[in-house]
């Protein structure tokens, strides 16, 4: 099993090294078209040399389209659910030379994801903090996801302000369906750590519409979240209404034993102690510019990802 | 004289047969070699006279300047064209998974229309075609997609569980039962403790007038159900519901529909199961909430 530390070590190694073989073998190129104009070149023949870089560079290609391979058949394995196997295939991607930053960084988002679904929380942030270091030239994808794991990952270990960062960063990009849908989980979660109620209630229709085609586990979280939402503002009909959607989709006290604060649904005497508990130690450190409590805004999504506009 | 008719919305064989990617064309070998073979034969031509080998060299590193660029052009558009296919795909996955049928079907015509650029977004897009094709209730067509996708293409095991379970609920809904017993056998091998194989078991005892069957195979199987369903965890428990109203127990039947309709809206379940639809009104359904904040 490959380290963190030695991923990221390999990671800006090749990355560093790719960048290089990409400079020199363009430099290799333009001095052979330059062979063509001065008398050098007819001791030189150009077309053998532009072979040879021509066959360097297709041998660099096929290691890079290999890795890529490699990387995408991890994301189907982890996508299983056989994270083991994932594992394996991402250690053989990572030690794989690839001149293509984005296949580099795509092995190590994976094993960001592999991190997460073993709830690694730390090797996680170190992993995405890695990704987003590097500039995506092409991959908008690699810097989504790397910003989602990260706020998830941070909201785990207790780190709102690192957490808010990550996904303030999200806004400028349009997003997926399956993006639009990480994010809601993420930033419910962050809204009821903060303990803001009103903004978490907002639009609740259309999050409900969006958690209705998540996955079980997720689904019922955000549900239960945005429950507590309603009970905490007063909309006593949804807070009833989600909290039964929820009892069938999962066991509560699992849920429960997730998020604390969940508790609450289910046992009204918890109420005061834990909202002011939860308002007093998780609202993160205000901005040294603005007072507010740092809130979401909402994220552009794609055209066919507004939950609202889908009428049938 | 008579018109030609339009042609049909979704015609299945029509869109099979178009959409088969057409092999490229391998002109660029054909251009390399031709740059070549030009290249040695003036440079031969030219060995004896020293001002005319000057001459075929800079226009030599010219032809080769030119083919590279070009070879990076079109690089560049095919790797386009390509992301741009693969975005289509993406979004009528969207589509389907926001149950925007409408347009997910008229952007599958349009794709399977025309032959794509890859094997991959056309076998992606046919897996989405079927369930478009399922949800206008055309379960014959349905079924001829997902025979095809199983015969010409080896998919992970996942997948290939999926769509063998798509057809098997389109067999049910086409009342093929022979065969869609066959299938949940073939089902049963693959994946004994799949949901999605008790929704289906389910389905079939419900139609075939075995109400108490299925609901064992439902108090057995419901922490599958649960864990693997999400909000389809509302079909189970309509055709529980539909069980229940058949063997007169209509109090569980009541509590199961309203189980139902908590988690998907009764219009839609009436629309998938015509068992369901046939106790429409029968049994409240839960009440969703109204109003929300601004």
């Amino acid at each position: 099993m490959i380290s963190v530390q030695e991923a990221i070590t390999r990671f800006r190694r090749d990355v560093t090294l790719g960048t290089l073989l990409r400079a020199v073998l363009a430099c290799g190129v333009a001095a052979v078209f330059t062979l063509h104009f001065v008398p050098l070149g007819k001791q030189i023949p150009p077309a053998l040399l532009l072979m040879a870089l021509g066959a360097v560079w297709l041998t660099l290609w096929y290691r890079t389209i290999k890795g890529s391979r490699l990387a995408a058949e991890s994301s189907t394995l982890i996508a299983s659910g056989r994270l083991e196997q994932a594992e394996e295939q991402i250690e053989m991607s990572l030690r794989a030379f690839s001149m293509s930053r984005s296949v580099k960084s795509m092995g190590l988002l994976n094993l960001a994801l592999v991190r997460l679904a073993q709830k690694r929380w730390p090797d996680t942030v170190l992993l995405c903090r890695e990704v987003l270091s590097v500039p995506q030239k092409a991959s908008d994808h690699v810097s989504k996801s790397g910003r989602l794991m990260l706020a998830d990952s941070l909201l785990e270990m207790g780190d709102l302000r690192g957490a808010y960062d990550a996904l303030a960063g999200l806004y400028n990009h349009r997003l997926t369906l399956s993006e639009a849908q990480n994010l809601l989980r993420v930033q419910t979660d962050y809204l009821a750590r903060i303990g803001a109620w009103e903004h978490l209630f907002q639009a609740v229709h259309s999050k409900v519409q969006l958690a209705e085609i998540m996955p079980p586990a997720n689904a019922a979280r955000v549900q239960a979240m945005l429950a507590l939402a309603a009970l905490k503002t007063g909309r006593a009909d949804w807070a009833n209404w989600l909290r039964r959607r929820v009892e069938l989709l999962v066991d509560a006290a699992v849920l429960t034993e997730e998020r604390p604060t969940l508790r609450e649904l289910w046992d009204p005497t918890v109420q005061s102690s834990s909202s002011s508990s939860v308002a007093a130690t998780a609202m993160p450190p205000a901005p040294a510019t603005d007072a507010a409590p740092p809130k979401l805004p909402e994220p552009p999504t794609t055209a066919a990802t507004d939950p609202a506009a889908a009428a049938e | 004289m008579s018109e030609a008719s339009p042609p049909a919305f979704l015609d299945v064989p029509a869109l099979l047969e178009g959409s088969v990617p057409r092999p490229r064309p391998a002109w660029l070998w054909y251009s390399l070699l031709s740059v070549g073979v030009l290249v040695m034969t003036t440079t031969w031509s030219a060995e004896g006279n020293p001002e005319l080998l000057q001459v075929v060299r800079f226009f030599g590193g010219v032809l080769m300047l030119g083919l590279l660029i070009g070879m990076g052009l079109v690089t560049s558009y095919t790797v386009k064209r390509q992301r741009a296919e693969q975005q289509r795909v993406e979004a009528i996955e969207e589509l389907v998974q926001l149950r925007r049928w409408d347009h997910a079907a008229a952007m599958l015509q349009g794709m399977l229309s025309q032959p794509t650029l890859t094997m991959a977004a056309r076998l992606q897009s046919l897996i989405y075609l079927a369930s478009v094709l399922a949800r206008y209730h055309r379960f014959e067509d349905a079924i001829a997609v997902h025979n095809y996708l199983l015969a010409s293409a080896q998919f992970d095991p996942a997948t290939t569980h999926g769509i063998k379970l798509m057809r098997a609920m389109a067999m049910l809904h086409e009342d093929h039962l022979v065969d869609a017993d066959r299938a949940m056998s073939d089902l049963r091998r693959d994946a004994a403790d799949s949901a999605g194989l008790a929704l289906i078991e389910i389905y079939r005892d419900v139609k075939t007038g075995h109400p108490a069957e299925a609901i064992d195979v439902f108090r057995e199987r419901l922490p599958a159900l649960r864990s693997q369903l999400g909000h389809r965890l509302g079909d189970a428990y309509a055709l529980i519901a539909r069980a229940h109203d058949l063997l007169d127990q209509n109090a569980e039947a009541a509590a199961a529909f309203e189980n139902a309709t908590l988690l998907m809206s009764p219009d839609e379940l009436y629309r998938r199961y015509p068992e369901v639809a046939a106790m429409r009104d029968k049994y409240p359904p839960a009440t969703p909430p109204t109003g929300e904040a601004a």
